[in-house]
């Protein structure tokens, strides 16, 4: 599953979540990759009250609880931004695009949101 | 081989309905097998049986063909209440139903290919 975009503007990251939700529960293994403005749909304290929404960040912890517990984070889309590991809402593993490649390369399938 | 897709856009707004179709023939014209075809996010409106572009390539119809010939296409009841896409608005040979049917294409695709923006 490939994160993208940024969390609000669009209904992708939303939607994928949801896909990754409705995915995992019939068992098929997931891994998540967060790249480009996709990074910032992880960072901590989200508060779009103001778009009268939900925040998207806070669903992410809950998913290891069904089975998904691998998250990548590119590591360049991360320092373009300005966003640190720690401000993330789960301990996603920073990667660089090559190592991207080699994970997408071991999927079967890829989901971009 | 058997290939699975997601469509992410509605008609006409976007390539990707257009190219999701044209993929998906271009695929069975070779021989290969569609496992499903799920539309999700605004791709459900691609399911609108009220779609009626005048002069134009009209894409629910296209749709609706291909799941008439045998092609499992799928429209994500929950996008689907979103949009206001009510049972008996959509395509007849259209199925409504849930990420379990995008699981499901998923398991069964030895390739499968997202269409969206």
């Amino acid at each position: 599953m490939l994160m993208r975009k940024a969390p609000y503007g669009s209904v992708y990251p939303a939607e994928g979540f949801r896909a990754m939700m409705g995915v995992a529960v019939f068992e098929l293994q997931l891994c998540v990759i967060f790249l480009d403005d996709g990074v910032y749909t992880l960072v901590k304290g989200q508060n779009p009250a103001a778009l009268d929404m939900k925040p998207l960040g806070d669903g992410f912890p809950t998913l290891p609880d069904i089975g998904i517990k691998e998250f990548y984070a590119h590591d360049r889309s991360l320092a373009e931004r300005g966003l640190a590991p720690e401000d993330l809402v789960l301990p996603a593993r920073v990667v660089s695009g090559s190592e991207i490649e080699g994970i997408l390369a071991g999927c079967t399938s890829v989901l971009p949101f | 081989m058997k290939i699975g897709i997601m469509v992410l856009e509605g008609p006409y707004q976007h390539q990707a309905a257009d190219s999701a179709w044209h993929f998906a023939r271009a695929a069975l014209a070779r021989g290969h097998q569609i496992v499903g075809i799920f539309l999700f996010a605004d791709g459900v409106n691609n399911a609108n049986r009220f779609v009626n572009p005048p002069g134009e390539r009209n894409l629910a119809q296209r749709y609706e063909e291909l799941a008439a010939q045998g092609v499992p296409i799928v429209a994500c009841t929950a996008c689907a209440k979103f949009r206001g896409l009510k049972p008996d608005l959509k395509m007849e040979h259209l199925q409504l139903s849930g990420l379990g049917a995008l699981a499901e294409y998923l398991r069964q695709a030895e390739r499968f290919v997202t269409f969206g923006d």
